[in-house]
């Protein structure tokens, strides 16, 4: 029998922990229907950094070096991520990241389930600027989601001819949003991005419910908050019906109607309870671990070289619709849904089949861009 | 230029042995759009490039057909050593930017990113040199130009120095070929 011993290291405690906790459950789950079932005996180990980088990386090389793990899901920050990249590259091991993150990314030794730009802000962007307006305020956390996530919005509303209103991040964990609520006021928006974290984008959230209570130019109907990273498990923190009205793009929904989902969701219900809803968080790391132990299932061994070559041959079903990875990028290919928030749930307003991920934007200029933005006025030399 | 760098269907010339090294750059570039060639013998001044990168540990001058100053494309040295000759030799060859080996996946775009913006802004800080040393080689014309109004207008520098500059704004030419035709035609006068 094959063993694969399978470190998984989410932060599951600290400013972000209910994203990991919802991460670190969602591959149990998948390790407990596995269990005798897969010729594949599946070890985990777990470790929670607390969102400490320090912990990440000690916790990683813990993992590769005394647990004999040679593959590791997880992380949650991009910050994370890139600081255990050089733990994984040393041991030749392999990470698998299920988190949306913002691109620019394309290690060998890394296998992306998580969506990037062109599968998230660019087709919501392509929804909202048509629809909303094109005058749009920016916010984030003050680390490299916001500032690139930031960064790629002001390029797409600049060449569609619109305008950023104003643009602030918060450090992770700050709570401080008068400054970004008054300058909303000020400056009218059409809508608002938000690519803040955890307390910080809670607490934006609730003050736009305040401001949309006092003046109804800021309810979500008009100048809605939109982000590529808030999900199911956030609500109930944020308070059900505080965010009511907002959107967010996201690979999945635990509203998404399917069989494969409506599997994963009886599961749920069985282990957590009838309430817990399942967010792209959890869906997503429940369906890498299916594709990892799928992989290793092919090849007969957790040798990351060989496991890494099984990935483009296969087409697992799950959750998220087929999951397929590119040979080149390895990247997966997913499917773009646009959520209304009510209540607990997302309403899915629009779906786009699974697109492949094209980390650094090389197919952008040609593909999404509208003709007639004037493609002439960039200097390309 | 200070937006997102797309290299789609650009060419690069990975000057290196073939190996590991130039595996793992070749990769990167396909992941990148840029069509990419590893070879290890030298590049033709013809050679249509777009990005050049060079084994700094081993590279030879006659690698590449070009001097510093003249450099067509941007320059990316590799280099694993720390000898102060390898430095030089790829700062001799111009190199706008260095990836150190063994070459790790996020090194790659950001050295390709750096070089492409250096190369530029050297390119443009050249021309713009080449324009003011011709200025300055030829600042003896103008002065001759304004001693020339000022004895056949009968005016003051100041003055003479604005004629022509008035003269040169109104007919789209540079002081200094202004200068030249009014030295030009005061000669035919006086001949």
């Amino acid at each position: 029998m094959t063993i694969l011993r399978l470190g998984i290291l989410f932060s599951t405690s600290g400013d972000y922990g209910v994203l990991g906790r919802d991460c670190r459950d969602g591959a149990m789950i998948a390790i407990e229907e596995l269990r005798g079932v897969s010729s594949v005996s599946i070890e985990p180990v777990f470790g929670d950094p607390g969102g400490s980088s320090e912990r990440y990386i000690e916790l990683a090389r813990k993992m590769l070096l005394e647990d004999g793990c040679r593959h590791v899901i997880g992380t949650v920050t991009s910050q994370a991520r890139k600081d255990v990249i050089p733990v994984i590259e040393k041991h030749d091991a392999l990470l698998w990241y299920v988190c949306p993150y913002e691109g620019f990314e394309a290690n060998p030794n890394v296998i992306y389930t998580g969506a990037c730009p062109n599968q998230h802000l660019l087709p919501l962007f392509e929804h909202m600027l048509p629809v909303y307006g094109r005058r749009v305020y920016l916010t984030g956390a003050n680390y490299i989601w916001g500032w690139e996530m930031n960064r790629l919005a002001r390029e797409i509303v600049t060449e569609a001819g619109g305008e950023v209103v104003g643009e602030r991040c918060l450090p992770i964990g700050d709570t401080d949003v008068d400054r970004i609520v008054a300058e909303v006021v000020a400056r009218r928006p059409d809508f608002i991005l938000s690519n803040m974290l955890g307390p910080s984008n809670h607490a934006f959230l609730r003050a736009m419910r305040e401001l949309g209570r006092r003046d109804p130019a800021f309810r979500p109907e008009r100048c809605p908050v939109v982000s590529c990273d808030l999900t199911e498990c956030e609500l109930p923190e944020i308070g059900f019906g505080v965010a009511d009205g907002q959107l967010a793009a996201a690979s999945y929904f635990d509203s998404l109607d399917s069989v494969a989902n409506r599997v994963l969701k009886a599961q749920v219900a069985t282990q957590f309870g009838s309430e817990r809803r399942v967010s792209s968080y959890f869906a997503t790391s429940y369906a890498t671990v299916r594709l990892c132990v799928e992989a290793v299932t092919r090849r007969g061994t957790d040798d990351p070289v060989k496991v890494r070559s099984a990935l483009s041959a296969l087409e697992t079903p799950g959750p998220l619709g087929l999951l397929r990875i590119d040979a080149a990028t390895n990247h997966a290919s997913l499917p773009f849904l646009l959520g209304r928030i009510s209540g607990a749930d997302f309403v899915i307003l629009q779906s786009r089949p699974a697109t492949a991920a094209d980390p650094y934007l090389i197919h952008r200029r040609t593909a999404a861009q509208p003709r007639s933005a004037q493609p002439h006025l960039r200097i390309v030399s | 230029m200070k937006g997102t760098l797309s290299f789609l269907g650009k060419r690069a010339i990975i000057l290196h042995r073939p190996g590991d090294t130039t595996d793992r750059l070749v990769r990167q570039c396909l992941l990148l759009g840029l069509c990419a060639e590893a070879r290890w013998r030298p590049l033709r001044a013809v050679e249509d490039v777009d990005i050049v990168l060079v084994d700094a540990d081993e590279g030879w001058d006659e690698l590449l057909p070009w001097t510093s100053a003249e450099k067509p494309a941007p320059l990316v040295a590799l280099l694993a050593s720390e000898a102060p000759g390898r430095i030089a030799w790829a700062l001799d060859q111009g190199a706008d930017a260095l990836i150190a080996k063994p070459v790790t996946a996020s090194a790659v775009y950001p050295a390709l990113v750096m070089a492409t913006r250096r190369h530029a802004e050297a390119r443009q800080l050249n021309e713009r040199i080449a324009r003011l040393e011709e200025r300055v080689r030829l600042r003896p014309l103008v002065h001759a130009a304004v001693r020339t109004l000022m004895t056949v207008d009968g005016c003051d520098e100041n003055e003479a120095y604005g004629r022509l500059r008035r003269e040169a704004m109104q007919t789209r030419l540079t002081l200094e070929q202004t200068a030249a035709s009014i030295l030009a035609s005061a000669q035919r006068h006086a001949g």
